[in-house]
C-alpha cells in the first residue's frame, strides 16, 4: 500500500483527502471500507522514511488532512524501483495443504470437510467479487480488480475440488486397511 | 405454490441408462425443493448428471422412478402432449448451444413460443419488442442468429425462455460457449430476473456462475454432495475479505 | 492405385451407412431406364421376334393371294412357281372365311386347308398338340390365347364341332389378328383369327358356298429381293387380281399392330425419369449437409478436390450404372411378353440393341450427375472451416412467409416454416405429385375410351391392340405411383431429419409431438395440391395432343378424382415417417446438436 501512495504523488503534490479519494475511485467498490485515517497513518510513516514532504498551507491549522504532500527524490526513486519491479504477491497453500496433512495424520479432523468448509467460504466470497464484478459498468478498471479476485477465487476454488478428490481417495484407503 | 412453497420440488428422482453391467445412473435418488424466486446453481464435473436432472425437472426426459412436482403439480408421469402444454406456459430452456432457429430472426424466435401458446400474432411481436428490449437487443431484433455474437445468442436464447412468463427458468451451461465478457452480460440478466423475483436452475460447470446464485448445489455420480446457501453469509465488507494492507 | 483403392473404400463405406438411401436411388433409376430400354427396344423386339418365327417355321419369302378356290384362280398362281427366282414353293392352299366359337365366343377367321405334312415353305410349329388330322382343327396360338382354347377342346367351324388337335404358330400370316390378309372376293380385309384344317375337312365349307381365297407360298433365291419380285409380278395379274404379301411387309405390318403400347412406354419412361431425378435430386440434397461436413472432414486430411469429387460423383456414378444394368435386365425380360402379347410369334430373349443400351445408360448417369453436381460442386467449394463447422447451407430467412405463418393454427405454422427452410424441396414435391397426376390422368383418359373389339357381336373377345395399351399403361402407372410414394416418403424423411433440431426445440417450447406429426406432414401437404392442380391438365393435354381426334374426354368430376385422391395419399404415406420422427426424445437430439 505503501508503494501505491507513494506513486500516487508522482504526478504532483496532493492533498491527503484528494489522494485517499484517488484511491478510493482506483479500488472501486473494494475502496469503500477504506477510511481517512488509514491513509494518513501510511503518508506519516512515508514521511519519516524520509520518502515524502509535507507542506503545511497557510493560514490553516496544523491537521494531516490540510497539508499537501509531495515526493521527494528518495521517494522518486523508489517509485521509480517500484515500477520496475516484478514481485508478485505468492499463493499460500502451504498454509492450508498442511493443515489437511497434519489433521489428517494426527486423525485431528476429516480433511475432506475441511476442504467442503473451505470451500463453502470461498466459494460465499467469490460470490460477492462476481456480484460486485456484475455491478460494475463496462469497461470500469475499477471492475478489473474484482475480475483478478474472481479468477484468482476460481483457481483457489479448483484447487480445493482437486484436493477434496485427492484426500476422500486417501481417507477411503486409510479406512479400508 | 404447494404447502412447501416450493416451485420446483423432486423426491426419489432417479433415471437410468442401460441395464446390467452397463447400467448408468446419471440420476440417483435426488431430492430438492426449489423455493419460488430462489436462484439455484447446480455444479459438477461433466458427466454427473446435472444436465439429466434438468431435463428431468423440464419434463425433456422421463424419470426412471420418482416425481418431479412443478407448482405443486406432479410432472413425471403426464403425457408428451400435456408434457408440452406444460413447457409452453410454465417452464422456459436455455442451453448451452442456445438452439435458436437458425432461418428465424431474433424477433421471430422470442414470437415462436408465443405462438406455440395460441396467442396472436400481435400479442406475440409486443411481447418479443418488450423482451428484446429487456435483453438489450431491441435495434437486433431482425438479425438472424448467426448475424449475433454467441452472447447476443443466448440473451436472445433468455428472452424466448421468458417469452411465456415461465414459473421456472431452466439453463443448462448457458455460459458455457460465451467469453468472459458475454459471461457477465448473460448473468447480468439472470441477476436482473432474480431480482424481479423469477426461479431460476442453472446447471454449470463454472464456479463464477454457481457463485452468484443463492444456493449451490453440487453433483457427484448422479447423487447431491453439498448444499450450500451463499446469499447474506459473506464475512464483512469486500476490501476486508480481499485484504487490502496498509 | 492407393488413391483408387481409397476411393473405393470410401464409396463402399458410404453405401454400407445408408442402405436404404443407396437401395432408393437404385429402385428409382432402374425403373426410369427399364420403362425407357422397353420403349426404345419394342420395335425392335417385334422384328427379332417375327424372324426367328420365319426361322423356325421355314416362313415364306412372299404370300400370294388370288380370290377364289377354282381351277382358274389356283392356276394364275402356280404359273407363279416357273419363275425363275422362284426356289421352292407350298400349296397353292384355300382359306374359307367363316366363323369359329369356343366357349360362347364367336370370332371371325380363316379357315385354311393343309396338308397332314406341311410342304417346304411355311411349316407351321406345332406349339402343344399335333399337327392336322381329319376330324380335328389346329388353332393358331394367337387366336387360341383369344378364344382361351387348348389342346382337346372343341370348337365350332362353320357350325360344325370339332375337336382341337393342336396349337401351332407360323410366318405365313401376320399375327393376330391380321391373319386374313386378303378379304372375301379381292375385298378390304377384316380382323379375324387363323385356324388350319385337313384337306377333308374343308370340303364342308366349299359346298357351304363360304368366300375363299388360294394362297401360294414361295420361297425366293434373294428373300431381300421379295419387293422387286413382286412388283415384276403385278402387271401381269390383270386377269385374277393377285395379291402379294412379302416377308418384310408381314414383318411391318405385325409391329404397327403390337405398337400400341410404344407411345406409353417411351413417354411413360421419360416421366419415370422425371420422377427419378425429383426422388434422386431429394436424396441428394438430404444427404448434402452431411455430404458438406464429410468434405471438410476429407480436406483437413488432406484430400485433392479432384478425389473427394470423384468420391462423391463415384458413389452416384456407380449406383446409376448398376441401376441402368438391372433396368437393361429387367426390359430384357419383360420386352418379349409386351411385344408378342398375341402370342402369334415364337417367345424368345431379344436382347436390347447397342442404341438403347447407349441411351439409357446415359440418361442413368445424367440424372446422376445432374441431380449430384450441384450439392457436389457447393461442398468442394465450401472452404474446410466452415465445411466442418456446418455453417455451409444456411436455411434462409423467409420473413413474410414466417409472418403469414404466425396468423395459423401451430401445425401450419410449422409446417409454413419446414416448407421455408427448404422451399427446393417442396418444388421437388410438387413436381413428384405433377408427374404422377400426368400418368393417373392418362390412365383415366384410357379407361373412358370406347372399345371395339375382334368379336363378332361378343364384346369379350378382346381387342388386343388396346388391352395391350391399357396393360402398358397400367403398369406405367402403377411405376409412377411407386416412385412417387417412395419420393414422398424419402422427402418426408429427409425433411424430418432435418428439421430435427428445429422440431425438438420447439417441442422445449411447447409444441406437442401431435402437433409436429402434422406439420411434418402438412409441409408434405401442401405442394401437393399445387401439384396436382398442375398435373392434371398437363397429362389432359398430353394425352390428347398424341390421341386421335375421337378422343373421349371423361366427366370433369372424374378428373377431380386425382386431385383428391393425392393429398390423401400423401396424409398416409407421410404420416408414419413424420411420426416415427416426432417421437425422437429432445433431450437426445439436443445434446447430440451440441456435441
Amino acid at each position: 500500500m505503501q508503494d501505491a501512495v507513494l506513486a500516487m504523488l508522482a504526478k504532483e503534490p496532493s492533498h491527503g483527502y484528494l489522494l485517499r479519494e484517488r484511491l478510493r475511485r482506483a479500488l472501486g467498490p473494494l475502496g469503500e471500507s477504506m477510511n481517512a485515517g488509514q491513509v494518513y497513518v501510511t503518508l506519516t510513516r512515508l514521511e519519516k522514511a524520509g520518502l515524502v514532504a509535507s507542506e503545511h498551507a497557510e493560514g490553516l491549522p496544523d491537521r494531516p488532512d490540510r497539508k499537501v504532500y509531495a515526493l521527494t527524490p528518495a521517494g522518486q526513486r523508489r517509485v521509480a524501483a517500484w515500477l520496475s519491479e516484478v514481485s508478485w504477491p505468492k499463493p499460500n497453500l502451504a498454509e492450508f495443504h498442511l493443515k489437511l496433512a497434519a489433521a489428517a495424520a494426527g486423525r485431528l479432523a476429516d480433511p475432506v470437510e475441511l476442504v467442503d468448509a473451505q470451500r463453502r467460504e470461498l466459494m460465499r466470497r467469490l460470490g460477492e467479487a462476481q456480484r460486485a464484478v456484475l455491478a460494475e459498468p463496462d469497461g470500469s478498471t475499477a471492475g478489473l480488480l474484482l475480475e483478478g479476485i474472481a479468477l484468482r477465487l476460481q483457481a483457489d476454488l479448483r484447487w480445493l475440488e482437486a484436493c477434496e478428490r485427492v484426500w476422500s481417495k486417501v481417507v477411503d484407503e486409510s479406512e479400508d486397511a | 405454490m404447494n404447502e412447501f412453497g416450493a416451485v420446483l420440488q423432486a423426491r426419489g428422482l432417479a433415471k437410468e441408462h442401460g441395464q446390467g453391467q452397463g447400467l448408468v445412473r446419471a440420476v440417483d435418488e435426488v431430492d430438492l425443493d426449489v423455493p419460488a424466486g430462489q436462484m439455484l446453481a447446480v455444479t459438477g464435473p461433466s458427466g454427473c448428471g446435472k444436465s439429466t436432472l434438468l431435463h428431468l425437472l423440464g419434463g425433456l426426459e422421463r424419470p426412471s422412478r420418482g416425481e418431479v412436482r412443478l407448482a405443486g403439480r406432479r410432472i413425471d408421469a403426464l403425457s408428451e402432449r400435456a408434457l408440452a402444454r406444460l413447457r409452453r406456459r410454465s417452464v422456459g430452456f436455455v442451453f448451452q448451444a442456445f438452439h435458436l432457429v437458425e432461418e428465424l430472426s431474433a424477433r421471430e424466435n422470442v414470437e415462436l413460443p408465443v405462438l406455440l401458446a395460441g396467442r396472436s400474432p400481435r400479442a406475440a411481436k409486443k411481447r418479443a419488442a418488450m423482451l428484446l428490449e429487456r435483453v438489450g437487443l431491441a435495434d437486433r431484433a431482425r438479425h438472424l442468429p448467426w448475424e449475433l455474437s454467441g452472447g447476443q445468442r443466448q440473451r436472445v436464447a433468455i428472452a424466448r425462455a421468458m417469452a411465456n412468463e415461465p414459473a421456472v427458468l431452466l439453463a443448462d451451461e448457458p455460459t458455457g460457449n460465451l467469453d468472459t465478457a458475454a459471461t457477465l452480460d448473460v448473468l447480468r440478466l439472470f441477476e436482473g430476473l432474480r431480482a424481479a423475483g423469477q426461479t431460476l436452475v442453472i446447471v454449470t460447470h463454472d464456479e463464477r456462475v454457481a457463485a452468484t446464485a443463492d444456493r449451490v448445489v453440487s453433483m457427484r455420480d448422479g447423487a447431491f454432495v453439498d448444499d450450500t446457501r451463499l446469499a447474506g453469509h459473506a464475512t464483512g465488507g469486500l476490501g476486508e475479505m480481499f485484504g487490502l494492507e496498509y | 492405385m492407393g488413391r483408387i483403392l481409397l476411393v473405393l473404400r470410401l464409396v463402399a463405406a458410404d453405401v454400407r451407412r445408408h442402405p436404404a438411401q443407396a437401395a432408393m436411388m437404385l429402385m428409382t433409376i432402374t425403373a426410369a431406364t427399364a420403362a425407357l430400354s422397353l420403349g426404345m427396344s419394342l420395335r425392335g423386339t417385334t422384328d427379332t421376334l417375327y424372324r426367328q418365327t420365319r426361322a423356325a417355321t421355314a416362313g415364306p419369302d412372299v404370300v400370294a393371294l388370288t380370290p377364289g378356290g377354282d381351277k382358274a384362280a389356283t392356276s394364275a398362281l402356280r404359273s407363279l412357281t416357273r419363275a425363275p427366282e422362284v426356289t421352292a414353293h407350298s400349296g397353292p392352299h384355300r382359306q374359307y372365311y367363316t366363323t369359329v366359337t369356343a366357349h360362347g365366343l364367336t370370332s371371325a377367321a380363316v379357315a385354311q386347308g393343309a396338308g397332314a405334312a406341311p410342304g417346304p415353305v411355311d411349316r407351321p410349329l406345332v406349339t402343344s398338340g399335333t399337327w392336322v388330322r381329319p376330324g380335328g382343327v389346329v388353332v393358331e396360338r394367337g387366336f387360341a390365347a383369344a378364344l382361351r382354347v387348348r389342346v382337346g377342346d372343341r370348337v365350332t367351324v362353320a357350325g360344325r364341332s370339332l375337336p382341337v388337335t393342336g396349337i401351332a404358330v407360323g410366318a405365313g400370316h401376320p399375327v393376330y389378328p391380321g391373319a386374313q390378309m386378303m378379304g372375301p372376293g379381292g375385298g378390304p380385309s377384316d380382323y379375324s383369327g387363323l385356324v388350319w384344317m385337313s384337306e377333308a375337312d374343308t370340303g364342308p365349307l366349299a359346298a357351304a358356298g363360304l368366300p375363299v381365297t388360294s394362297l401360294l407360298y414361295l420361297d425366293l433365291r434373294d428373300p431381300a429381293a421379295a419387293q422387286e419380285f413382286v412388283e415384276s409380278r403385278r402387271q401381269f395379274g390383270d386377269e385374277h387380281q393377285t395379291n402379294f404379301f412379302t416377308w418384310q411387309f408381314m414383318a411391318e405390318d405385325d409391329a404397327r399392330i403390337l405398337r400400341q403400347g410404344q407411345p406409353v412406354l417411351v413417354i411413360g419412361s421419360w416421366l419415370l425419369a422425371l420422377l427419378a431425378v425429383g426422388g434422386v435430386a431429394t436424396l441428394a440434397a438430404g444427404r448434402a449437409a452431411k455430404q458438406t461436413r464429410r468434405v471438410g472432414l476429407l480436406k483437413a486430411v488432406g484430400a485433392t478436390p479432384g478425389l473427394i469429387a470423384a468420391v462423391l460423383l463415384g458413389e452416384y456414378l456407380t449406383l446409376a450404372l448398376i441401376a441402368d444394368a438391372l433396368g437393361l435386365a429387367i426390359a430384357r425380360l419383360a420386352a418379349p411378353g409386351l411385344a408378342n402379347p398375341t402370342a402369334s410369334l415364337l417367345t424368345a430373349a431379344a436382347g436390347p440393341s447397342d442404341d438403347t443400351v447407349a441411351a439409357t445408360t446415359c440418361v442413368a448417369l445424367a440424372m446422376a450427375v445432374l441431380t449430384t453436381l450441384g450439392p457436389t460442386r457447393r461442398a468442394l467449394r465450401t472452404e474446410t472451416v466452415s465445411a466442418l463447422a456446418d455453417t455451409a447451407r444456411r436455411p434462409g430467412h423467409r420473413p413474410w412467409l414466417n409472418g403469414l405463418s404466425a396468423l395459423l393454427p401451430t401445425p401450419l405454422l410449422l409446417a409454413l416454416r419446414l416448407i421455408a427452410r427448404r422451399p427446393g424441396r417442396a418444388v421437388l414435391h410438387a413436381w413428384s405429385i405433377a408427374v404422377m397426376m400426368i400418368g393417373a390422368t392418362a390412365l383415366l383418359m384410357a379407361r373412358v375410351q370406347t372399345d371395339f373389339d375382334y368379336g363378332l357381336g361378343s364384346s369379350h373377345l378382346g381387342n388386343v391392340q388396346r388391352e395391350q395399351g391399357h396393360n402398358v399403361l397400367l403398369a406405367v402407372t402403377a411405376a409412377l405411383a411407386a416412385l412417387a410414394a417412395v419420393n414422398i416418403v424419402t422427402i418426408t424423411w429427409t425433411t424430418a431429419l432435418e428439421a430435427r433440431p428445429v422440431m425438438a426445440i420447439a417441442r422445449t417450447l411447447g409444441a406437442t409431438p401431435g402437433q409436429i406429426t402434422a406439420g411434418l406432414s402438412a409441409a408434405q401437404l401442401l405442394p401437393t395440391v399445387p401439384g396436382a392442380v398442375l398435373g392434371v391438365p398437363l397429362g389432359l393435354f398430353l394425352v390428347l395432343s398424341l390421341s386421335p381426334q375421337n378422343t373421349v374426354v371423361p366427366p370433369t368430376w372424374w378428373l377431380f378424382i386425382p386431385v383428391l385422391v393425392a393429398p390423401l395419399a400423401t396424409a398416409a404415406l407421410t404420416a408414419v415417417p413424420a411420426r416415427l420422427a416426432a417421437r425422437r426424445s429432445v433431450a437426445r437430439t439436443l445434446s447430440v446438436e451440441t456435441g
